[in-house]
This record gives structure tokens, C-alpha cells and sequence, in this order.
């Protein structure tokens, strides 16, 4: 997993997959680096293959996490068409801004 | 009169159909493929009904019996192969031997529903659902009596259970023990095959819910198909294996078998009570949210 702050954006990528293994060191890493206090959250999941429901309960912890700061956005990048069932089938698409790009 | 049933063998557009047996034996709102054209056929007046089965012969035999239900006999044959119409006609009615029922119901290839020839079944899970969307109406026959139409376009089987606060939107078929959850909302345009269960709150909407299936609490199953913990979306052919039973899973198996992942590892701490907290916690939130946007004012019923 890679965490870059440019600046206003804190951008999460190379996450091969979130779950049980390894979704509490996901949330501690990305609760850490929002110390930044950084105005966009992008997470992009374009090269996750895997998840289950600890790592959908990461993602609503980081949910969590930022509906208690105003104005900041949180968003998932290109879920793989599997995560996106994954997401629509728990209406968690439904917390999140999910773009394609 | 006698007839032919050509089953189809693998059809590589909808490759999870047949996971659990030949797509003949799909289940199909109550039935499957061969059980309701075999009720199609003996109301037309066959009485002698021979199936060619390429490969899963006792599975096909297994699902249609020997026919004494509908008054027929039926006999399954191992073609090793899918022949084609006019290549079983040439063997297995030369020279147009009388006594079969009249073209084309004499040699039917199982690639649609009876009275639905223009509705394709296997070339797509898209094609697959719209079928089987279309063919709800039809799909009462007056053989089926454990079925009934509560109200237009919504069937129920008589022992299913739907809860007084469940929302069901027509068209919607709920089949025969299935169960609906307290607060489920199922429809508009899905079907619940027999013995699948709708945990409260959650919504199924323009999709297939496979038998013994469940659909956990406060989930959205949505243009999709779902069989076991298998999830497709049949507008693009995604397939997921929901690796928590309490999303989605089969219930004619032991919920543990699904507890591994795709890779066949163990996943020890899947499904911990703190994993399924966080994620309830989560489903509810998202519940909250689509409260504002059901638009439906159909009145819940209850049916026992």
C-alpha cells in the first residue's frame, strides 16, 4: 500500500487486497496520515482484487473518520467491477464519492 | 403423441448457470427449464417425451422423475453431444413418423421458455434474466398450485413468509418457502426462487435470487443474479464470490464452506464479531439513507 500527501490530497493506492490480514494496518496508516488535516481523501482501488467485510469496515471507519471534518471529501478511484458489487450489494456506494477516471 | 427435448450442453456466454448441474436443470421460477417444457408438452397432448441430455443425465433424470405427474413418460438418453434440431429429427423421427406432436413442438432444443421462442435464455446472463422477467406471467400454470397471484403481477408460494412490514412491488415472484424479511422491499422485477430467504431490510430489485440462497439483513441485490454466495451482475457480467455468508450465502451447504477465499485460504478471523459489527454498523448507515428515497406506496401484506 502507497500513501502520498500532495498537498491537499492524501492519495492511498496499490491496495492488492483489504481483509481481515490486513485491514486494521490500513486504517491505523490512513487515521495517522489524516494528521495533515488534508481537504481530499482519494483511495484508489483499481488494484484491489480482494475485499471482505473487514475491509468494507476500514473504508466505513475512514467514513467515519472524515464525516467528523467538515469539507473534507472522501473518494474511491476505479473499484474493479467486482469491488463495485461488493459495495452496491452492502449500500456502502452509497457513503462514498466513486469515480472513474 | 410423443415429443424431444434437446437439452443444451455448455453455453460459455453464461458459464455460472451450470455450476450446480445442467442448464436444463437451472432452477427456474419453481421448475426448471425441462420440467416446464415437459408441462408444456403434456398439456399439448404428449405423452411419451424423450430427453437427449449431453452429459448430466442422472441430474436431469433426478429433476423430471419419470413423468407420472404430468401423466407422462419420460426417458432421458446420453447424446454425449448437443445435436442439432434437423440431426435429431433425422435420427430420432425419420422420415416424419407420425404419432409426434406437430412442428415445432415435436423436437424442442431447450434454448427458451415455452411461448417465449423470441426470448433467448443462454446467450447472456441479461438474456437470461429478461426471460425469466418475461415469462413470470406465464409461469403459472394450472398445474402449479402451490403458487398464487396475491395481486396483479405479484406471486407468492403458499408457504412462503413474508413479514406484515415487508414491501413487495410488482411484478415480483416469491417462490414456494421462501421467507422475506421484516422491512425487505422485493421488486419491482424480482423473483425468489423456492426456499431463498430476504433478511430484514434488505431490497432486491430487478433480480434473481437463486433457491436456498440468502440475501443477509440490510443488503442490495440490484440487476444482479445471485445463487449461493455467486453475485452477477447481469448488466456486465461481473461475477463476485461474496466471501461473507452473512451477505450472501447458500444455505443448502454449511455456512463454514464458505469461509475461505478465492484462493482457497482460511480466512481465521472472517466473520469475527467485530468485523460484522463495523460492517452492520455501516449497512445501517446506508440504510438511513435510502429511507428518503423509497417512493413506493404499495401497502406491505402479510401472507401466511
Amino acid at each position: 500500500m502507497k500513501i502520498e500527501n500532495q498537498g491537499e490530497c492524501l492519495s492511498i493506492s496499490d491496495i492488492q487486497e483489504l481483509t481481515a490480514q490486513n485491514s486494521a494496518s490500513f486504517r491505523d496508516e490512513v487515521q495517522a496520515a489524516l494528521g495533515t488535516s488534508p481537504g481530499l481523501i482519494e483511495i484508489n482501488l483499481s488494484k484491489t482484487r480482494f475485499m471482505d467485510s473487514s475491509g468494507l469496515g476500514a473504508l466505513f471507519a475512514l467514513y467515519r473518520a472524515t464525516a467528523k471534518r467538515p469539507g473534507v471529501i472522501l473518494r474511491l478511484l476505479n473499484p474493479v467491477p467486482e469491488i463495485q458489487q461488493l459495495l452496491e450489494l452492502t449500500q456502502m456506494q452509497q457513503l462514498f464519492e466513486i469515480v472513474r477516471r | 403423441m410423443k415429443a424431444l427435448l434437446i437439452c443444451p450442453a455448455s453455453r460459455p456466454a453464461v458459464p455460472h448457470l451450470a455450476d450446480s448441474g445442467p442448464l436444463a436443470t437451472a432452477p427456474i421460477l419453481g421448475g426448471c427449464l425441462a420440467v416446464h417444457w415437459i408441462e408444456h408438452l403434456a398439456a399439448m397432448g404428449a405423452r411419451e417425451i424423450t430427453i437427449l441430455a449431453a452429459g448430466g443425465c442422472d441430474r436431469v433424470l433426478a429433476a423430471v422423475g419419470d413423468g407420472a405427474q404430468w401423466g407422462v413418460r419420460v426417458s432421458v438418453i446420453d447424446s454425449n453431444f448437443e445435436p442439432t434440431r434437423e440431426a435429431a429429427a433425422e435420427r430420432y423421427r425419420p422420415h416424419g413418423e407420425p404419432g409426434w406432436l406437430p412442428a415445432p413442438y415435436d423436437i424442442v432444443p431447450l434454448s427458451h421458455l415455452p411461448g417465449c421462442p423470441q426470448m433467448a435464455l443462454f446467450e447472456g446472463y441479461a438474456n437470461w434474466f429478461a426471460a425469466l422477467a418475461a415469462w413470470m406471467p406465464m409461469a403459472l400454470t394450472p398445474a402449479r398450485v402451490r403458487v398464487k397471484e396475491v395481486r396483479p403481477g405479484v406471486w407468492i408460494g403458499s408457504r412462503a413468509r413474508v413479514s406484515a412490514d415487508a414491501e413487495l412491488i410488482a411484478p415480483c415472484w416469491v417462490g414456494d418457502q421462501a421467507v422475506v424479511g421484516a422491512g425487505a422491499t422485493v421488486g419491482a422485477g424480482a423473483i425468489l426462487e423456492d426456499r431463498s430467504v430476504v433478511g430484514a431490510r434488505a431490497t432486491v430489485t430487478q433480480s434473481w435470487v437463486g433457491p436456498d440462497t440468502s440475501v443477509g439483513p440490510m443488503t442490495s441485490v440490484a440487476h444482479s443474479l445471485a445463487w449461493g454466495s455467486t453475485l452477477i451482475d447481469w448488466r456486465t457480467d461481473s461475477m463476485l464470490r461474496v466471501p461473507d455468508p452473512f451477505l450472501l450465502c447458500s444455505l443448502a451447504k454449511p455456512r463454514l464452506a464458505a469461509t475461505t477465499d478465492r484462493y482457497g485460504r482460511s480466512l481465521g478471523t472472517l466473520g469475527t464479531p467485530e468485523a460484522q459489527g463495523t460492517l452492520i454498523a455501516a449497512l445501517g448507515a446506508s440504510f438511513d439513507r435510502t429511507q428518503n428515497l423509497k417512493l413506493s406506496g404499495l401497502r406491505p401484506e402479510k401472507v401466511l
